[in-house]
């Protein structure tokens, strides 16, 4: 298979959760070595908690997310507490291309591989940091994770009810993760492109909520204009009515449409055989229709009540109108579009068997990118990392797991 | 700011409103030299909100999304018009658009024809639902692309209609497969693994590649996630926006130190080891109890102490900012984050920075985001060397 890097760039992945991992993941889509290295003694916390199930049971090769975002990597552990961890690492820089991490700021520092150390070792080596809030100023060492960041980007506090007196809610996406994720990928592809001229690799610093806050800059321009703080809107639009979401027949079904235009606002009615109100002077233009909203909510959920969403948001595309059932899991996996394009790819893992993943996004034919491989088990890889990669013999590495320094069994350091 | 990494890297830009703009946005502010090519009447992104009291006639999100490009107006559906795009892709490394499929076909530009007429170039294509399958001409909006995708369906009340998510988020994250496929594109071309290639980026499935909670997770566990108001669900962890004295707050706790950092900022050491909540298990089983503890002690507190005093404890916890304090936030103040840009007609605003911060070199100041065909003499007369009297002819013909 022709992919992009054909095992040409080698990744070190020192990331835990989603941010620093997908930056990973993506890279071995594009056919790069990606090498994931977990420390013994915290394993990827992704993984979930041991606690959540009996040992036999492996509960922390069965996290979903976790298995979804480390495909195709290999998978090493390493005891960065001690001084043989840290020096194995160290080779492992010296014969990359690229260094991802997301630890707290500081704690490269501490392990002896901040950028200036690494550089040393490997002056090629571009060296990616993903603090939540930066590696720098005073709320640098603050916590953040998916939620949190997506917080002090500025999206929480514009996720709400229009009526909602004030509740706000986080998405349900950790968004600030994969945002953060993608924009260090282009960062990454950047840096390699730049290599080539320079030679030399370099640092770049990401933090996470600053890549996120460009998606909320309308809003952001919008208080410098007006000088008033901008609030959720729900599921409504500022000039556009009939624009929400209203129950269908079923349990928990539900459709979300819009119009744009009087002409689509006249196509719905016909759509929905309620000629009446194409012909209500409440809703005859977009103003008024704005103006008598919660009159038109009222008129519309009475309406879509007995329908079926799936059935409703066909009529309703095919009459011009924007609309689509509010999709569950299943349904989005459904979704005929999603299928006839084959999004989702099947890969069988080890411990959970075989499960639909999201696909690579981009289409590129000649070089297409991968997305089927399976996520490491913990520490899977040792021995072929450390025999292959880095040469060693057999009785070194038994000699690694008889100390420790790598290892396959979480129980183990918990003790150690 | 703009940095100089991807100055060797032309672009011809011919994207429209949020999805295509930030995209090459993207690609302009590492320095590749980006020609906007709009209509002469301009691309309707020129007129979305936010708006100055008196400009209607150029909207704020343009003005953000166009910083460092340089702008030319072109009549694609002019003889003229298309022969000046060819002289503009003679020599491009990347063609970006986001016109609904077939639309560069049915003007002659089809993708295929271009590349095998200019070599060296690559076509990046960010659409609603992808090149092909039964419904790439359908059209969505942001309401319709969220609750499709999935987004929508977790967030809200349980006995409430679905939350949607605010703005524009989703194309913004297509925007950044189009970013990464156009680098894509590159390094193939570079490592000599492909010649021009046509990329595809759906807008739907960049959208449905985020839910991984949801798809992945459903499939593992059987259990589809449901709507759990403030709480982003229900698991053995408490990932929570919460009301406090002065607004809110949010608080994810997850592991078993940060919920012993949250007893203890709660000062109920005991809770640590209540066998309620002494596992994550017992957390997932218990969570709803836990949540009132919770809330309770978070309604009495200001935003700040619990900021102040939660991260003492190494605990994720937030407050939950405004779109004007994440401007006055001391922390991007601190940073430099936002960019002051002085705009030709929207005067002073203040922007979100470049998020990444490469150390190779220097970045610069933004450039503003052009005004409608503010460049066309400069490129095409100084790239394509038509004269002054040809341009003029060019205008009164309204090809430009």
């Amino acid at each position: 298979m022709n992919t992009i890097f054909g095992g040409r760039v080698r990744v070190l992945d020192l990331s835990m959760g989603w941010a620093g991992p997908l930056a990973g993941q993506m890279f071995t889509e594009m056919g790069a070595e990606v090498i994931k290295v977990e420390d013994t003694h915290h394993f990827d916390w992704w993984r979930g908690s041991l606690s959540m199930a009996p040992p036999e049971m492996q509960p922390i090769e069965r996290a979903a997310v976790f298995n979804t975002a480390n495909r195709g990597k290999r998978g090493v552990t390493l005891d960065l507490a001690s001084a043989r961890g840290i020096e194995i690492l160290k080779r492992l820089v010296k014969i990359s291309d690229i260094l991802v991490e997301n630890f707290s700021p500081g704690v490269m520092d501490r392990l002896g591989l901040g950028y200036d150390s690494v550089s040393a070792i490997n002056p090629r080596l571009i060296m990616i940091s993903m603090p939540s809030f930066g590696g720098d100023g005073p709320e640098c060492n603050a916590r953040g994770y998916g939620n949190t960041v997506e917080a002090m980007a500025g999206v929480t506090g514009l996720t709400g009810y229009h009526d909602g007196a004030g509740q706000h809610y986080t998405l349900s996406n950790a968004l600030g993760d994969p945002v953060a994720g993608l924009h260090a990928v282009f960062a990454l592809m950047v840096a390699l492109r730049e290599r080539e001229d320079t030679g030399r690799g370099q640092f770049i610093e990401l933090a996470q909520v600053e890549s996120l806050i460009p998606f909320v800059g309308g809003a952001i321009l919008e208080y410098q204009f007006t000088g008033m703080v901008p609030r959720p809107r729900g599921n409504r639009h500022r000039e556009h009515a009939p624009h929400g979401i209203y129950r269908c027949a079923g349990d928990d079904n539900w459709i979300a449409l819009a119009c744009e235009t009087d002409d689509q606002w006249r196509s719905l009615a016909a759509a929905l055989g309620m000629a009446r109100l194409a012909e209500d002077r409440r809703f005859e233009d977009a103003s008024a229709r704005k103006a008598n909203e919660d009159a038109l909510d009222a008129e519309l959920s009475s309406a879509l009540a007995p329908l079926n969403a799936d059935d409703c948001a066909a009529r309703l595309r095919d009459a011009g109108v924007l609309a689509a059932p509010v999709n569950s899991a299943a349904a989005v996996m459904a979704d005929p579009q999603i299928q006839s394009r084959e999004y989702f790819v099947a890969i069988e893992r080890a411990v959970v068997g075989t499960h639909l993943y999201p696909g690579a996004v981009a289409r590129i034919p000649d070089t297409p990118l991968r997305a089927d491989a399976p996520a490491p088990l913990l520490g899977e890889h040792n021995r072929q990392v450390l025999a292959e990669t880095l040469g060693m013999t057999d009785e070194e590495i038994a000699e690694l797991e008889r100390s420790g320094v790598i290892g396959s069994s979480p129980r183990q350091y918990r003790a150690a | 700011m703009r940095y100089r990494a991807l100055s060797d890297v032309r672009v011809v830009d011919l994207t429209h409103f949020i999805a295509g703009p930030y995209a090459t946005k993207l690609l302009a502010d590492m320095g590749a030299d980006v020609v906007k090519v709009e209509p002469p009447w301009g691309e309707g992104g020129r007129m979305l909100g936010p708006h100055r009291a008196d400009r209607e006639d150029r909207g704020g999100l343009f003005a953000f999304l166009n910083l460092n490009k340089r702008g030319v107006t072109l009549n694609l559906k002019h003889a003229r018009g298309r022969e000046l795009i060819a002289g503009l892709l003679d020599g491009a490394d990347l063609l970006l658009e986001n016109f609904a499929p077939g639309t560069l076909a049915a003007l002659g530009l089809a993708p295929g024809e271009l590349m095998a007429k200019f070599p060296r170039l690559s076509v990046v294509s960010i659409s609603n639902f992808g090149q092909d399958g039964p419904e790439r001409d359908g059209k969505l909006n942001d309401l319709v692309l969220f609750a499709r995708g999935g987004w929508t369906f977790p967030v809200g009340e349980r006995d409430r209609e679905p939350l949607t998510p605010p703005g524009s988020l989703a194309q913004y994250v297509s925007a950044l497969y189009g970013a990464v496929g156009a680098m894509q594109a590159l390094a193939a071309r570079g490592l000599g693994r492909g010649h021009g290639q046509h990329i595809d980026i759906s807008i739907l499935e960049a959208t449905v590649a985020t839910m991984i909670y949801e798809t992945v997770t459903f499939q593992y566990t059987g259990i589809q996630r449901s709507r759990e108001g403030k709480r982003f669900a229900v698991g053995p962890f408490l990932i929570v926006t919460l009301k406090c004295k002065d607004g809110y707050a949010g608080l994810h706790c997850v592991t078993d130190k940060q919920f012993k950092g949250l007893c203890d900022l709660m000062g109920r050491r005991e809770l640590a080891s209540d066998p309620r909540f002494n596992t994550a298990l017992n957390r997932m089983l218990n969570n709803n109890a836990l949540l009132e503890i919770v809330e309770e002690f978070f309604i009495g507190r200001e935003r700040k102490w619990l900021y102040c005093e939660g991260q003492r404890r190494a605990i994720p916890l937030v407050p939950i900012p405004s779109a004007a304090e994440v401007l006055e936030w001391e922390q991007t103040r601190a940073r430099n984050y936002f960019e002051t840009i002085d705009d030709p007609v929207l005067g002073t605003i203040r922007v979100p920075g470049t998020p990444l911060r490469l150390t190779s070199h220097r970045a610069q100041a933004s450039r503003p985001a052009p005004q409608l065909g503010e460049h066309n003499r400069e490129i095409f007369g100084g790239r394509l060397g038509l004269s002054n009297s040809a341009i003029d002819a060019l205008m009164k013909a309204g090809a430009i």
